[in-house]
């Protein structure tokens, strides 16, 4: 008994201590790139949801940051791409901005991906001075209501969303009796608000359901007394699909209209034949498979580019230009940022001074579900 | 609030209700059986049933079942995702029994501990899905929500006439499925040998075993029970929403033991009351006000319910019986 519990003490230690190896030999790595830098020597972090349920909105924004480092051209600076996982978690991330704004080698980030870990970090990277540019979150308040000198980002914010979506209801489809859902939650809700505001009176009945619900019944026999001509879904993957599926099973056939909640490869796989031809909108513009950037993409990545990869490309450019422009300090960078203004894969980039892409800059896509992936359909300007 | 909305159709709502309850009533059945003999809440039972959608929609990969095939087909492809939907699920339960609780039966150890244990083992299967097996097999594994086809389409078969309610194929397979089994099971407890041993074992262990009733395999026999009705549950929980996720157990499992509570856990026919009233009372919040209303009022309706029957609607009694 006593020796086969040693035994146990003795594999339990080593495997602490082999963790902890392993641990060092993941915080090493990045700072061995002496060879070509001089006083350009510098990382640029990450942060997102690498793994998870959502990572398939996050990853290949990550690639696209990538290629476009890989892609660059300086032969004085040697720079290093870094990746923190988040999970897309606010308390995940705190830690690795703490690390990050502490490391002075680091001299900018890409992220946060999500609005709640970039609303709960933004305030570390403030402190010490270094520049986010962010690829996807959205959250109105980042910059509207809470802005930060240091947060920047390449897509505009839910409000225009709410207004763009509410355009092509009425616009494209001629929509004048919405039935307009959410999912009860900080994303989902504020969103089915804005559209039910700017439909106005062709919304014709609002319900709210729940994240993890799967049986849609009640929301299901409220269409069918409401006869909609399109429904409006405020939410994400897990629950649009079944949702849509049992509508289509119920025999409603109405257009089925989400936000960029369900912009993602996953959705496809998700929702099944009953997903065919729903609309998901996107502030993310499509990339033609003929351009270089999905060719080089696929080359590198193996697979054509997913959601937000151009948008991630772009926020590395946007470091890259900095360096190249003899930046080599935080301030440097935050300086020359803020006064950006050049032509990106995904837009003509630059800043308001909250940090914004300008208005009648931005662009929505609606992305039609065809045989499992979205296809670009039209575009919806949201600003006029 | 839109009352009218609810009193207009009524007879849709609750048959809406009855559906979903007839879900929970299943599930309720495993959480029910094991507390009844063990006066234990086995919180890996939610993960029994995850295991059983599992099941069915690999049955429908191997075969190569998808929507749109014919009569017979169809028939072939439920019953054996029926099959290997129990046959999953009651191995999954047996196995949370003889390599998590039995060791700990035998030690004594005391009831937290089986609880803490039910809790781990209900994280491992739900990260076995969610991650393990996606690093062996890749996708469908993983986090995300899965298609699981539509083998058996939605069809109206016929309409009341007067109140003008369709009623769906699914929703016949589904009621009906989840009261025969549970009226078979009834009966195997009440009326058969085997389920003699299990009342026994419930009313008293000690002097069952003295009578020569092994409470080993009673235990086990009851594992397999409630596996074997969760994995009914699975498959029909497939029919009606065509998807699964590797933590799709853990809503069901908190409504499956709210509906064994409401019954009287530890009562049979208490699961089967509870499950179809909250799935009812949920599916009329959801009307009166939206689906956001329907965990807040049926754990209203819990709590007074258990305030003028603590045990609830039908009292606990797998023990006490009555044949």
């Amino acid at each position: 008994m006593i020796r086969s519990s040693r035994t146990w003490q003795a594999v339990a230690i080593s495997a602490v201590a082999g963790l902890a190896l392993t641990a060092c030999g993941t915080t090493d790595t990045g700072g061995d790139g002496d060879a070509a830098g001089g006083d350009c020597n510098f990382k640029i972090g990450v942060m997102g949801a690498l793994s998870g349920a959502n990572a398939s909105i996050v990853l290949p924004s990550v690639d696209g940051a990538e290629l476009a480092l890989k892609q660059w051209d300086n032969e004085d600076c040697d720079v290093t791409i870094e990746k923190f996982d988040t999970e897309g978690d606010p308390a995940k991330a705190t830690p690795v901005a703490t690390q990050i704004a502490g490391d002075d080698s680091f001299i900018g980030v890409i992220g946060g991906a999500f609005s709640g870990e970039t609303r709960a970090t933004k305030a570390i990277y403030g402190d010490a001075g270094v520049t986010m540019v962010s690829q996807s979150a959205t959250a109105t308040d980042l910059t509207q209501d809470d802005p930060s000198p240091v947060f920047h980002r390449l897509v505009p914010y839910d409000d225009y969303q709410g207004a763009a979506i509410a355009k092509y209801l009425t616009d494209e489809l001629g929509a004048t009796k919405v039935f307009v859902v959410d999912n009860s939650e900080a994303y989902g809700e504020p969103l089915a608000d804005r559209v039910e505001e700017t439909l106005g009176d062709k919304m014709a009945q609002r319900d709210k359901t729940q994240v993890g619900q799967t049986d849609f019944a009640p929301t299901i026999s409220k269409m069918e007394s409401a006869k909609p001509d399109a429904v409006f879904y405020g939410g994400y993957i897990a629950e649009a699909a079944p949702l849509l599926k049992q509508m289509r099973d119920a025999g409603i056939d109405a257009p089925f209209i989400g936000g960029d909640g369900l912009y993602g490869s996953d959705f496809g796989n998700a929702v099944g034949d009953a997903g065919e031809g729903a609309i998901v909108m996107c502030p993310c513009a499509p990339i033609e498979e003929d351009s270089t950037f999905a060719a080089d993409y696929q080359e590198e990545f193996g697979s054509a580019p997913g959601a937000y990869a151009a948008e991630g490309f772009d926020a590395m450019s946007v470091f890259l230009a900095a360096l190249d422009d003899g930046a080599r300090t935080r301030e440097d960078v935050e300086k020359f940022v803020d006064g950006y203004t050049g032509d990106g894969l995904s837009k003509e980039i630059s800043f308001d001074e909250n940090g914004d892409v300008p208005k009648e800059k931005v662009s929505y896509w609606a992305y039609k579900n065809e045989g499992g992936t979205l296809v670009p359909d039209v575009e919806v300007s949201p600003a006029s | 609030m839109d009352f009218d909305a609810l009193i207009n159709g009524l007879d849709r709502h609750t048959l809406d209700g009855i559906t979903r309850g007839s879900i929970y009533a299943l599930v309720a059945l495993g959480y029910t059986m094991v507390y009844g003999v063990m006066k234990l809440i086995n919180f890996a039972h939610s993960e029994v049933f995850m295991v059983g959608t599992w099941a069915t929609l690999g049955t429908y990969t191997l075969i190569g079942a998808s929507s749109g095939m014919g009569v017979g087909m169809i028939i072939g492809a439920t019953v054996l995702a029926l099959l290997a939907a129990m046959l999953a699920s009651a191995g999954t339960a047996l196995a949370v029994e003889r390599i998590a609780y039995r060791p700990l039966r035998k030690k004594g150890a005391p009831p937290l501990i089986f609880l803490i244990t039910g809790i781990g083992c209900s994280m491992v299967l739900v990260e076995t899905f969610g991650q393990v097996l996606k690093v062996f097999f890749g996708p469908p594994f993983g986090r995300v929500l899965v298609n699981v086809p539509a083998v058996l389409p939605t069809k109206v078969v016929f309409t009341i006439p007067g109140i003008d309610l369709a009623i769906t194929n699914t929703r016949i397979i589904i009621i009906f499925g989840a009261i025969a089994m549970m009226v078979a099971l009834d009966f195997f407890v009440n009326k058969s040998r085997l389920g003699r041993g299990v009342r026994a074992v419930a009313q008293d262990p000690d002097t069952a075993s003295l009578m020569g009733v092994n409470q080993d395999r009673v235990i086990m026999l009851v594992f397999v029970l409630g596996g074997a009705m969760a994995g009914v549950a699975a498959l029909l929980f497939t029919i009606q929403y065509d998807s699964t996720k590797f933590d799709i157990g853990f809503i069901i499992g908190v409504k499956a033991f709210t509906a064994a509570v409401l019954g009287g856990i530890g009562n049979l026919r208490g699961a089967l009351i509870g499950g179809l009233v909250l799935g009812v009372v949920e599916v009329y919040a959801s009307t009166v006000w939206d689906s956001s209303w329907a965990d807040v009022t049926a754990f209203v309706v819990l709590v007074l319910v258990l305030m003028f029957r603590p045990t609830g609607l039908l009292g606990e009694s797998l023990g006490k019986a009555r044949a």
